[in-house]
């Protein structure tokens, strides 16, 4: 249904996406595509969409190359990430072009809108301009836009940006609502927590190449080898060093004021440890922050892994 | 698996221009729709004014208003106006990569945007062509008039849309262009008149206006084309300014910009 086959995309001397292999099966199902700002998501994405076509090598989606190519696009929904909308209009106006544009009209055209603004709860506020809507509405109607022609496939960049935590809940169950139904949804988002709630399968983008592909658990256990710090304030730091270097998940220990730093792996079973050691008062802990649990560090931790 | 019909070439034109309606009833389109009128209204208050204080007013000042100022100025500057807020608009809003990502006609985009600013601005060019009857034209010649203004918008109009499309700064070489090479015609020897806007406008609608004297130092005998050959070479060149905006729009990859492709 989707197959890259080494595609890449320059923009100019810059490589946006180095050589890509992957292919999606046919049928419903969430992939996320997760990595950092300029990890290269919104170049796969804009491959994907037919926005631009590939510098080099092959992309396939439902057996053909999509840039320009009207059967393909038909069967695709895109949502960009990005404020954009066109100055003057409102909701409901642009809805009925997208619509349009997509091939529907008349009765069929009418009830495609209703039930798109049911489906993100736009339906009594789609009469306003984009001017007077808040930012979380204009994304709700971006969402709208691309559900009006029923695409199998579904492409969103970054949609949860912008959205209070209803509008993130709500969505998320209009993606697993659509991904039972039969869609295909691609979702990119630089936050594994959100991604994790939603897919089964993940793409793993740093700096412009695939770097790793597999389900949640692969991933999480591929995140889980990068040692993460975590900073531990105590009244006593050196009985909490001695009770950390008896742990099998200790990589690196060092002294700060009132604290000890400790980088460890599978932060997912040393927590649980740390948590028994406090609770059976083994440890006076103060504090208890982690300090490079952002994406990115675990991005670079991976490529120097991978390298 | 969808079965979703595509849409056509004129249902994409049909879908652009009734989506894009609501523009045109908005700050730009009354400014567009005031360009050729307010200056008419003007004349025709000041010759009111004139005649109640009883003095002549001259036969032909519908030819000046027509050729000194409709023609030559008010008629570029729609063109300018009118251009920008079509394709060119969405480009520059980071808006067409949405239209783009649909199954639609997207040669047709940029003609289906353009035709809503066209018929728009041609009802009030029409409209300030018949306010000249008040200044002293006939009905036959307010026809011609308003046959030449609408012809030529229809050039003008595909041809900044094409400029836009083609350079980063259409607009300014499109002034250039209409207010430069354009006044030019006056001193253009033979042929090289008819590779001006203003040669089919004075082919269509008749003499020049009266600021245009034989004294002038390097003045040229003016050529004409005959009215129908005029009108058709309009509508071919919009035409076929028309089709190269498709075709640009077409061949280029436009896709998502600053921080939307960021990731």
């Amino acid at each position: 249904m989707i197959r890259l086959e080494r595609a890449s995309l320059r923009y100019g001397d810059i490589l946006g996406l180095s050589p890509t292999s992957f292919e999606l099966p046919e049928g419903g199902g969430i992939t996320g595509l997760l990595g950092p700002n300029g990890a290269g998501k919104s170049s796969l994405i804009q491959l994907l969409a037919g926005l631009l076509p590939p510098s080099g090598g092959e992309v396939n989606i439902f057996g053909e190359a999509p840039f320009r190519n009207p059967n393909v696009l038909v069967r695709i929904g895109l949502v960009p990430e990005g404020d954009r909308f066109p100055v003057g209009l409102n909701g409901t106006r642009w809805l009925r072009m997208m619509g349009e544009l997509s091939g529907l009209s008349g009765s069929e055209l009418d009830a495609a809108i209703q039930r798109s603004l049911l489906a993100v709860g736009m339906e009594t506020r789609a009469q306003l301009g984009f001017s007077s809507m808040s930012k979380g509405m204009r994304q709700r109607i971006r969402m709208a836009q691309a559900l009006l022609h029923e695409p199998d496939l579904l492409i969103l960049d970054e949609p949860f940006n912008g959205m209070d935590p209803e509008a993130r809940l709500n969505l998320m169950d209009l993606m697993r609502e659509l991904s039972s139904a039969g869609k295909r949804i691609i979702v990119s988002s630089h936050i594994l927590g959100e991604v994790a709630q939603l897919t089964e399968r993940i793409l793993l983008l740093f700096r412009g190449r695939l770097l790793a592909e597999g389900s949640v658990p692969e991933i999480r256990e591929l995140l889980d080898r990068h040692p993460i710090e975590l900073r531990v304030a105590s009244e006593d730091v050196r009985q909490v060093a001695r009770w950390a270097v008896e742990q099998g998940e200790l990589v690196a220990l060092r002294m700060d004021e009132g604290a000890a730093i400790l980088a460890v792996r599978n932060p997912r079973d040393f927590l649980p440890k740390l948590q028994d050691a406090i609770a059976a008062g083994q440890l006076p802990l103060r504090a208890l922050d982690p300090l490079d649990l952002n994406l990115d560090a675990v991005f670079q931790y991976l490529t120097k892994d991978n390298a | 698996m969808s079965t979703r019909a595509i849409p056509s070439p004129i249902q994409t034109m049909q879908a652009v221009a009734r989506g894009y309606l609501p523009r045109i009833f908005q700050v730009r389109g009354w400014v567009l729709a005031a360009i050729p009128v307010v200056p008419v209204l003007l004349s025709l208050a000041l010759t009111a004014l004139l005649r109640v204080q009883g003095e002549h007013i001259p036969p032909a000042l519908y030819l000046t208003a027509f050729h000194g100022v409709l023609a030559k100025f008010m008629l570029p500057i729609m063109a300018l106006v009118a251009a920008p807020a079509g394709i060119r608009e969405d480009i520059e809003q980071r808006t067409i990569p949405l239209m783009l990502a649909r199954p639609s006609t997207i040669w047709m985009l940029p003609f289906g945007k353009g035709l809503l600013w066209y018929g728009w601005g041609a009802i009030w060019l029409v409209v300030a062509c018949a306010g000249l009857l008040g200044l002293g034209s006939s009905p036959e010649g307010f026809l011609y008039q308003a046959t030449a203004m609408v012809f030529a918008y229809w050039a003008i109009l595909a041809f900044m849309s094409l400029l836009g499309l083609v350079f980063k700064r259409g607009t300014l070489w499109g002034a250039l262009y209409l207010f430069i090479w354009d006044p030019l015609v006056r001193i253009f020897p033979g042929n090289l008149q008819r590779i001006t806007f203003v040669h089919y406008i004075e082919s269509i609608a008749g003499t020049r206006s009266s600021d245009v004297a034989a004294s002038q130092l390097l003045a040229q005998e003016q050529i004409t084309t005959p009215v129908g050959l005029a009108i058709l070479i309009l509508v071919v060149f919009g035409l076929v300014c028309w089709a190269l905006c498709g075709w640009k729009l077409q061949a280029t990859a436009l896709g998502l910009a600053g921080s939307e492709s960021e990731g």
